[in-house]
């Protein structure tokens, strides 16, 4: 096959497929309560004990206490990921959280919160394990 | 021996029943509201990989075609071109992609060029053509050595890889439940690759086969798939990004970051490479193996079920 041709097939095939996708709904962020949070967790981490559950008013993450220490799952497209906090950098934003955990296949995430939701959540992600 | 013989890209004249078959199953999905579900993102991902991987054929592959056509010339035999060589030849090198799958499974530094086939939490036709751009940096294809010196040409040999890739094409969709029990028996079916990409305990290190399924009952790999355990989709530890290039060398960069650590010995470093993915010198991470075990410590009850030794 052309090179020309091959060429225009993959990235007419990629555009259209993506804009069938857009405009069909296929783009909406999963949307995270406390049990969708909790069931989305143990997923992640089947051995865990989940202790708390916070999700952010806005559903785009959750803050999750577990033995083993506090979590952040969030919206991940449709799905969730998950990541412990042990060993990661959280620091205040303007609007809200930035996490960094070092780690090459999990970019750092910032996340809205409002001011009385970002203290709550680093209270809790400052206390030890075994206070929580 | 000498000889000159060529075969069509196979790969490349599919790319037009690919976008098609995906449109397909797409439309399917959404008008039987079952069968699978797409994600803008994860979906372009999938098809970026795809494309990628085909532009890493086009400028790496004169490196295994280099060493192919060095052993063609080292070799006295020559099984020729007829109906039966390249039945026997595709049948070999299917035999050849179960091993070299199950090695992309098991030895770390092969699966970390084919982890981000396993990356998407989707399992739909875009999946399939989620494929590596790093494979010539795992040296696998000494593997298709032995064919090419058993007298295979080079050319047929690449094409019945061609052939058996588009095969696995099709098996990546959940609108195809089950196929009848002959063809389930033998070969490789959407159900049976289904459980090959579950993360779950069960279906860990399971089915690598690539067309014919009887390699995995062969060699004690075989795990059917369970109506009570649905697959769950994805790595054990998912990736966050959407990223291509993350998605391509994530787990090369946790290979050399892992290597880095002080105070290791030589040894530690080279397992660290080369042991089976979850392998860590300080026993903080778990194998397949060990997720297998603290999933039977919780739920005894599927001790010597599929995947648990049943």
């Amino acid at each position: 096959m052309a090179l020309e041709l091959l060429l225009a097939l993959v990235l007419g095939g990629i555009s259209g497929i993506a804009v069938l996708l857009h405009l069909t709904g296929r783009s909406r962020q999963a949307v995270l309560g406390v049990e969708t949070s909790r069931s989305g967790w143990l997923r992640h981490f089947p051995g865990d004990k989940v202790l708390k559950v916070l999700p952010a008013a806005s559903g785009q993450a959750a803050l999750v206490v577990t033995g083993n220490g506090p979590g952040l799952l969030w919206a991940f497209g449709s799905g969730t990921v998950g990541r412990h906090l042990t060993g990661s950098q959280v620091r205040e934003t303007a609007t809200g959280l930035r996490f960094e955990f070092n780690d090459f296949a999990a970019p750092g995430l910032s996340l809205a919160l409002p001011e009385r939701e970002r203290q709550q959540w680093l209270a809790l992600i400052n206390t030890p394990a075994e206070a929580a | 021996m000498t000889g000159e013989i060529s075969y069509p890209d196979v790969t490349q004249l599919a790319v037009p029943f690919f976008i098609a078959a995906i449109l397909a199953e797409f439309l399917w999905i959404a008008l039987k509201r079952r069968g699978g579900r797409y994600e803008t993102r994860d979906a372009v991902t999938s098809l970026i990989m795809g494309a990628g991987s085909v532009a890493e054929g086009l400028l790496l592959g004169f490196v295994a075609w280099a060493l192919f056509m060095f052993l063609w010339e080292l070799t006295p035999l020559d099984m020729g071109t007829s109906v039966w060589a390249v039945l026997v030849c595709f049948v070999l090198d299917d035999l050849r992609y179960y091993w070299v799958h199950r090695f992309g499974h098991r030895v770390r530094w092969v699966w970390a060029s084919h982890v981000n086939h396993h990356s998407s939490q989707h399992y739909n036709l875009t999946t399939a053509l989620r494929q590596t751009w790093t494979g010539t940096f795992t040296f696998m294809m000494i593997v298709k050595a032995p064919m090419v010196l058993l007298g295979f040409h080079p050319a047929l040999v690449l094409f019945c890889g061609g052939l058996n890739l588009i095969y696995q094409f099709w098996i990546h969709t959940e609108a195809v439940s089950r196929l009848p029990r002959w063809f389930e028996a033998v070969m490789n079916t959407p159900s049976h690759h289904r459980a090959h990409h579950g993360r779950n305990p069960r279906y860990l290190d399971c089915n690598y086969a690539g067309v014919f399924i009887i390699w995995d009952k062969m060699f004690g790999t075989f795990v059917p798939e369970q109506d009570h355990d649905r697959p769950d989709y994805g790595l054990v530890h998912n990736i966050a990004t959407f990223n291509p290039l993350r998605v391509a060398f994530h787990e090369w960069a946790g290979i050399f970051k892992d290597m880095r650590q002080p105070d290791l010995t030589l040894k530690q470093r080279l397992l660290y490479a080369f042991a089976p993915p979850g392998y860590s010198h300080d026993g903080s991470r778990e194998t397949s193996a060990a997720i297998k075990a603290a999933h039977l410590a919780r739920h005894p009850e599927d001790a010597g079920t599929p995947g648990f030794g049943g």
